[in-house]
């Protein structure tokens, strides 16, 4: 086809910009004229409507979420540690899974509320709600004094698990130890995926949340009842193995102030306890004579300070390869990579978000620049979360390779969850209890 | 260890009262800075109905087992035409209420008429299934008064909505609370 | 505790762990299968892939206006067209080359030229008259508080045609009104326009009589300068030979052969009916057209030529009859 004539001849740059800009000013003049239309006159008495605009629940519910949490761990605290009772903590558990999980059906929850707040420290214009900053300090505060008594009968993902927990069975110890760097792993990329504005991996992926809304997509839904399964054998999984803030409770734990004991007063070296709990959260006493010469200690340790470096790079560069991969997450990324395959004629399917982006007449240009943009974020973001990695996973090496001496049998705070269950297998407490 | 043997504080309390200290003041600092920009500003999720692209998506993502989308009016857009793009199908053989005349796979646009040559089209929700059908045949063919939105009164406002995520118009947003709405035509300015 | 167990216990649960973070990659980076159709997806393609095998016409060239947005068109007739894109206006000659002409007060929603050649911009609410050579000679505003001017053919008198109060003013050159056309009225059989969008689109034939469109009723109606409804034509139908959607056609031009050229909108469609509403040629389809694309303002011009003002591709494509590239 032959162009007949055209109007804008070879220009410079900046006119083109220039005419770009004009053109797009006059475009939404030009669609505002074009939305001018004349309103049908009514001759009858009709009146039109108005588009109705129902309101969500109110500020009141998120401040009575709020009071009830502050509420439950006071009393889930004083339960564990003052009235050392398992049955109260039992009860607040079912109440936690029927306030919090059924009837707010598990939203907010300070498990997610971790990628609001990333999202908020690296995106200026995202504002957290309220509620979401209080449920996702209150419960690390209590921890940094009274041990994870959120963990014990607050958390409503927790009371799941704890109330079909049938038969426990034992995790080796090695095995739970591997097992544990799955949560940070999981800590990891939630806040590297929130921290890039990519999704909410957490809430994503959150297997009792369907549950609690009794609706969810099929894949969340088998999920769901996969853990619930699990649950019946394995204490407490998602508790142990994936869940995030668990990790940052486990920490704060370590340093708490106050922590739950199985005997508050003396220990009677009994060993009834040694099986009480299903979280493998009871620490054996260790004799004062380690098996090892104090030489071959310190060479280790000076083996393991002179690895540590080298480790924390290499997962830090192992991971940061994985940055297109991981990237994907990123619904910009993902659409660019399609559109770039549509130009580049290597496909010629299209999706419904690229055909979705070409109906919007988006420059595909500026689409990709700003994919590679935020890929360059997850490269930075993916070195980040690596180095992260490579310290936590030294730091329980050489936590495993300093053997502490340890007198009595003792919960380990930062695996305790509180929940309970060795109190009563301590000869100690009922003596307590006739005593008084 | 028996309560009565007394310790002095060893240096491992004394690290650890520092770094609780520590811990506990970060937390609280990384609350109170975020909190200045929270209080006024609570967000919830909204369509915007200029990016929508009508992909189907709201109809099958949203968690709940019927939609939290609904197609609104914007009565004030509308044209009340007598052939409706969005009421009824493209090659409908007749303009009436015969459902198999009718474009929503629920049948949830009500057509009245009011007077010749007008007739008002009315959403009912409680069928509506946020598909999105009749906003594209209304766009396509008239004024674009028929719009999705999230309705409040439904929406779980969960902290990741599915819906967002998959959006392949990238049409959601959070928006302040108190305008939780992005309407179209006289509500809308 | 007993080793055996132990070992079982291992296995079982790093077999679950891994099910459970298969699960979490898997589910994170797929493409879900079925998740690239929409099953709710409102479906124009067979209409818009409609037979093309009796289209006579075929596009052979077209006229360049990147970087504008065009809002009106009309025919000079002997000297070209007339092109106003917002408050720009254009002319472009017999052999299609492109000038700047008078900027206009406001954005231009319609125009006309008569057979002086003077030309009559519509604004939303006013009306401006300017000579051949673009000196202004007149400003209309006798309009009322709700008027959207959307149409303006020039003869002997000048029509106006008013999208928000749905009639059509017959004025004479100066200005003064002397009727209006298309009211509502039973006894003389007038329907009434029913304007659901912002297209009102008026001509005037070689008689001097007045042909309108009536977009929400699907109809061309054609008016003495008395205003008596002399006949009126068109169905709504996706069909070819039927007028698309809730309110086409759009635009409409008259050929000097008095054949009348239409251009919907949703569907976008461009073909020629005779005077009495028969079907002659379609002159170009959906397929030809942007998606979406609105405002095909049309022209007519010698030798059974069409001109399309096409928006969307910022471009005024010419149509001819016959022969094929
Ligand atoms: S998901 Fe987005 S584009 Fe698709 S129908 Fe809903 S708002 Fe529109
Ligand atoms: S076509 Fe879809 S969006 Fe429209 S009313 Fe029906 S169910 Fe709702
Ligand atoms: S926030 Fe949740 S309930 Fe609301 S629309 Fe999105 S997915 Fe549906």
């Amino acid at each position: 086809m032959k162009k007949v004539t055209s109007l804008s001849g070879s220009k410079p740059k900046w006119a083109v910009l220039l005419t770009a800009v004009v053109m797009i000013f006059m475009a939404a003049q030009w669609a505002a004229a074009e939305n001018r239309f004349p309103k049908p006159e009514f001759e009858s008495a009709y009146q039109q409507p108005r588009t109705t605009t129902p309101d969500g629940r109110g500020h009141v519910f998120e401040i009575l979420d709020m009071a009830v949490l502050v509420l439950m761990l006071i009393l889930a605290t004083v339960f564990a540690h003052r009235r050392r009772s398992r049955k109260a903590l039992f009860v607040l558990t079912i109440v936690s899974l029927l306030y919090f999980g059924f009837w707010r059906r598990g939203c907010v929850c300070p498990v997610g509320s971790i990628q609001n707040m990333t999202l908020a420290v690296f995106n200026q214009s995202y504002a957290v709600p309220l509620t979401v900053i209080v449920f996702f300090s209150i419960p690390i505060l209590f921890t940094l004094f009274f041990g994870r008594t959120f963990c014990a009968s607050v958390c409503p993902l927790g009371a799941v698990q704890e109330f079909v927990l049938l038969r426990p069975a034992t995790v080796p110890f090695r095995l739970s130890r591997i097992l544990g760097i799955l949560p940070v792993l999981y800590l990891g990329m939630a806040v590297l995926a929130a921290a890039t504005g990519a999704t909410f991996l957490i809430c994503r992926f959150d297997p009792f949340v369907a549950l609690f809304r009794r609706s969810g997509s099929f894949d969340i839904l088998l999920l769901g009842l996969f853990f619930i399964i699990l649950s019946t054998v394995i204490g407490r999984p998602y508790c142990r193995f994936l869940c995030p803030y668990g990790v940052i409770l486990g920490w704060m734990s370590k340093l708490s102030r106050f922590r739950v004991s199985i005997s508050p007063d003396i220990c009677v070296q009994c060993r009834l306890c040694e099986n009480a709990c299903p979280y493998g959260a009871i620490s054996k006493p260790v004799p004062d004579d380690p098996p090892e010469s104090r030489r071959t200690g310190v060479r280790r340790l000076r083996a393991l300070l002179i690895a540590a470096p080298l480790v924390i790079m290499l997962m830090g560069w192992s991971v940061s390869l994985m940055h297109p991969l991981i990237s994907r997450m990123h619904y910009t990324v993902r659409l660019a990579e399609q559109i770039v395959k549509e130009e580049t004629g290597s496909t010629d399917q299209t999706t419904l978000e690229s055909r979705g982006f070409r109906a919007s007449g988006n420059d595909p240009g500026i689409l990709i620049k700003e994919a590679v943009q935020i890929r360059n974020r997850f490269r930075t973001g993916s070195w980040i979360a690596g180095i992260f990695f490579g310290i936590v996973i030294m730091g329980q090496v050489l936590g495993l390779s300093m053997v502490r001496h340890r007198n009595d049998y003792e919960a380990d705070p930062q695996s305790c969850f509180g929940c309970g269950r060795c109190f009563e297998s301590c000869p100690r407490q009922h003596m307590r209890k006739a005593e008084k | 260890m028996k309560p009565d043997e007394k310790q002095p504080v060893s240096r491992r309390d004394f690290f650890r009262d520092g770094l609780r200290g520590l811990a506990a003041l970060g937390v609280a600092t990384l609350s109170g800075l975020l909190m200045h920009r929270s209080v006024s500003r609570r967000t919830v999720w909204q369509i915007d109905p200029d990016k929508c692209v009508q992909c189907g998506r709201c109809a099958t993502d949203c968690v709940l087992d019927v939609s939290a989308v609904k197609c609104v009016h914007a009565y004030d857009v509308c044209g009340y035409c007598e052939l409706c793009g969005g009421y009824s199908k493209p090659d409908a053989h007749r303009l009436d209420t015969a459902a198999e005349n009718q474009l929503c796979p629920s049948g949830a646009i009500r057509r009245q008429f009011i007077e010749d040559p007008y007739f008002e089209y009315t959403i009912d929700e409680a069928k509506c299934i946020g598909c999105g059908k009749c906003v594209k045949g209304c766009g396509s063919f008239g004024n674009g008064s028929l719009y999705l939105q999230v309705r409040h009164d439904r929406c779980l406002q969960c902290n990741d909505c599915a819906i967002a995520r998959n959006c392949a118009g990238e049409a959601f947003r959070r928006v302040p609370a108190d305008r939780p709405y992005l309407l179209k035509g006289e509500q809308g300015l | 505790m007993n080793d055996h167990i132990s070992r079982r216990m291992t296995t079982f649960i790093l077999i679950t762990a891994s099910v459970i973070l298969g699960f979490y990659g898997f589910s994170l980076l797929r493409e879900r299968a079925g998740r690239n159709t929409n099953p709710y997806a409102y479906d124009l393609e067979p209409f818009r892939r409609s037979d093309s095998a009796n289209v006579l016409y075929s596009e052979t060239g077209f006229i360049d206006f990147s970087g504008q947005v065009l809002t009106a068109l009309c025919a000079d007739p002997g000297h070209g067209l007339i092109v106003a894109a917002g408050s720009k206006m254009f002319r472009v000659d017999t052999i299609n080359r492109i000038s700047e002409w008078i900027p206009a007060d406001e954005p231009v929603r319609c125009l006309a030229v008569d057979p002086e050649r003077r030309v009559y911009l519509g604004y939303e609410k006013s009306v401006g008259v300017y000579s051949p050579d673009g000196s202004r000679l007149d400003t209309w505003q006798q309009f009322s508080e709700n008027a959207i001017l959307a149409g303006i053919a020039a003869g002997r008198d000048v029509y106006v045609a008013d999208a928000g109060n749905r009639v059509i003013y017959r004025m004479n050159r100066e200005g003064r009104m002397l009727a209006s056309i298309g009211e509502k009225d039973p006894v003389k059989k007038i329907p009434g326009f029913v304007i659901p969008g912002s297209c009102f689109d008026i001509q005037i034939s070689a008689d001097g009589s007045l042909w309108a469109v009536n977009p929400g009723r699907h109809k061309l109606e054609h008016y003495s300068p008395d205003g008596d409804l002399i006949a009126s034509w068109g169905h709504p139908s996706m069909r070819l030979e039927g007028f698309s959607g809730c309110c086409n056609p759009t635009y409409f031009a008259l050929t000097p052969e008095g054949n009348i050229v239409t251009s919907e909108k949703g569907l976008e469609r461009i073909k020629v009916y005779s005077p009495d509403g028969e079907l002659r040629d379609a002159v170009a389809l959906p397929g030809q057209f942007d998606e979406g694309t609105v405002g095909l303002d049309l022209a007519a011009g010698p030798e059974g030529r069409i001109f399309v003002m096409d928006p969307s591709r910022a471009r005024i494509r010419i149509f001819e009859k016959g022969e094929r590239e």
